[in-house]
């Protein structure tokens, strides 16, 4: 038993600190710690522009008028 | 479905068409956000309860001292994990929810799996405070929970774990936004922080001193790698996306994120300083927790140069009232631990209402004003229906803002007396706990305020809930219901 709780954290180190490694090497192959600017405003779209502040929220119907902080730009 | 927008033409995508995709992505997370966020409310009431027992208990000592199950040493472990695992994390987990689907930017898929967790973990939770008030209890602090709770506990972790996983796999492409991160790990690291601890502490416990060491290996990464992250992964998006104002630095965003991962695994053994330890098991703690000056003073700077010129947004909104206030806390909370670690300090402060007043300033005024603010903006969206009462909003905000602001005050000064009374040779143990008396008298009071808050709250939610009153068409804004409109912002 106390063999096997050892492997298992063994195990859970290499794999766990292993995937952590990779994510890191993943993220940075994938550029995405390049063009920080753009990433900062994935957050936003079209409807939701910067600029645009959201207390208001979604609604299905497109028609419905949404009320959001007016904004000086 | 969700495919349909990234195959059209980029031009061809309307902001109408980006609108009903969203109002689509919020609606399908709705029914295990509500179930989350229902238990969280639920457990948080039983906390509180807890809680005033307890409280009311440090002043009155004989106060329902006739029945076992009431007695402070059960007590006290029943308030922690109904709060902690009960309240934080349920929250956490239900605002995690609704934020993977939105960075994902897709429906959220085989909500089977979470509604599985969300049983897992109501049975878990209900089982794990049944033992601690019947005797069954661990003397291990985070961990007091009964193994047949735990393993409960962790099935949800391991549930969750996985859906995330599919959830990632199915994203739409693009970039990967800095919450995401924050919640990939804490949804992933935390089933095996749950279920190493529990493995070595209380299936097949390892022997002596090394136990401290892995309970305050897995006490600080909870604290660290859980709600840590799921707060700063709510505060970077919703700061950010009520202002309409993308976050001041993002490259210190990302800084931030990766050291936090580097350096909070390493905070542990802070807690146990002074204790029977290899010294740099503790020196090593001590200078990684002094590191954290990077990942707490990268994300201060975001936030406050992200509201600033804005604050005045806070007097609308609600979700940046409670959420400004909670990343505020978050520094200060963190700036206050980097304090504790140093030894000569923790000499005064260790085993004293200050750490409880620091625990408090982390894990209420921190996490759970963030997640309040979360589900301010959150609920709304995924039910379809806008909070009843910005008068009940606006008393939430004041009970919960005013009671904690009191509660960290007087357990921080009392605290320091107490530390250094019992460093004092010529003051009796006994004669050092008369200084704590009337700061831990304002401590209920603090602690009344706090459950008024909390029960206005509940109401607010149970009447959303019910949808009350009548469908609006206008956010609950502060200050709306003098026909103000809200003032313009600076972007
Ligand atoms: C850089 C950041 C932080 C550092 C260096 C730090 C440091 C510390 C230290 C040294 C202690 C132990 C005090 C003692 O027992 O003598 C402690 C306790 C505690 N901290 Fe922090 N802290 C930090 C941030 C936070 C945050 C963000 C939270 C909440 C999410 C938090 C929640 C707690 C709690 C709940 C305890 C009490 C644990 C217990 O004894 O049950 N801390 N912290």
């Amino acid at each position: 038993m106390t063999t096997i709780v050892y492997i298992l954290l063994a195990a859970g180190l290499v794999f766990f600190g292993g995937t952590t490694l990779a994510a890191f090497y993943w993220a940075a192959k994938t550029g995405q710690f390049r063009n920080l600017e753009d990433g900062s405003k994935s957050i936003f779209d079209e409807d939701e522009p910067v600029g645009t502040a959201t207390d208001a929220f979604a609604d299905k119907q497109a028609d419905r008028p949404l009320r959001r902080g007016a904004v000086a730009n | 479905m969700s495919a349909t927008l990234t195959e059209a033409h980029p031009s061809t995508v309307t902001p109408e068409m980006e609108k009903a995709q969203r109002a689509m992505i919020d609606e399908s997370t709705r029914l295990p956000v509500v179930l989350f966020y229902a238990s969280a409310v639920f457990w948080l009431l039983v906390g509180t309860v807890f809680a005033l027992l307890a409280s009311f208990k440090m002043n009155a000592p004989t106060f329902l001292d006739q029945w076992g199950w009431l007695t402070f040493g059960r007590v006290r472990p029943a308030h922690l994990n109904a709060v902690a695992y009960g309240w934080a994390a349920s929250a956490g987990i239900g605002t995690g929810l609704w934020l993977m689907a939105r960075l994902c930017r897709t429906p959220l898929r085989h909500s089977k799996l979470l509604i599985g967790a969300a049983v897992f973990w109501n049975i878990g939770i209900l089982l794990g405070i049944l033992g601690i008030l019947a005797g069954d209890g661990r003397s291990i602090e985070w961990l007091e929970f009964p193994n047949y709770a735990s393993f409960m506990l962790f099935v949800a972790f391991g549930l969750i774990a996985v859906w995330a996983i599919i959830m990632f796999r199915f994203r739409q492409p693009g970039h990967v936004y800095v919450s995401q991160w924050y919640l990939l790990a804490a949804f992933l690291w935390f089933p095996w922080l749950y279920s190493t601890a529990n493995l070595l502490l209380n299936f097949q416990p390892i022997q002596g001193g090394a136990q401290g060491a892995v309970n305050w290996w897995y006490g600080h990464n909870a604290l660290g790698l859980w709600f840590t992250p799921l707060g700063l992964a709510t505060a970077y998006y919703l700061i950010p996306k009520v202002l309409g104002r993308p976050i001041h630095s993002y490259y210190l965003s990302i800084l931030g994120f990766w050291s936090l991962a580097l350096f909070y695994s390493w905070n542990g053994m802070h807690h146990l300083i002074g204790g029977p330890f290899p010294a740099w098991l503790i020196s090593a703690s001590v200078v990684a927790s002094v590191m954290m000056f990077i990942p707490v003073i990268t994300t201060a700077i975001n936030h406050h140069m992200t509201v600033r010129g804005n604050f005045q947004a806070l007097k609308w909104s609600p979700t940046l009232r409670f959420t400004v206030f909670g990343a505020m806390c978050y520094t200060l909370a963190s700036l206050q631990g980097i304090f504790m670690a140093v030894p000569s300090l923790n000499v005064v402060t260790h085993f004293t209402h200050y750490t409880v007043g620091h625990a408090h300033l982390g894990l209420y005024a921190f996490f759970t004003m963030i997640m309040f603010g979360a589900m301010y903006y959150i609920l709304p969206r995924v039910v379809g229906w806008e909070w009843p009462s910005v008068r009940l909003i606006r008393w939430h905000f004041w009970l919960v803002a005013i009671g904690i602001g009191m509660m960290v005050v007087v357990l921080t000064l009392g605290g320091i007396l107490q530390g250094l009374a019992l460093l004092d040779p010529n003051i009796t143990f006994m004669a050092s706990l008369d200084y704590t008396k009337p700061w831990l008298f304002l401590r209920s009071i603090s602690g009344v305020l706090l459950t008024a808050g909390h029960i206005v709250f509940a109401v607010s939610f149970t009447l959303l809930l019910l949808k009350a009153g009548s469908l609006r068409t206008e956010p609950t804004l502060f200050g709306s219901d003098q026909g103000r409109q809200p003032e313009p912002l600076n972007v």
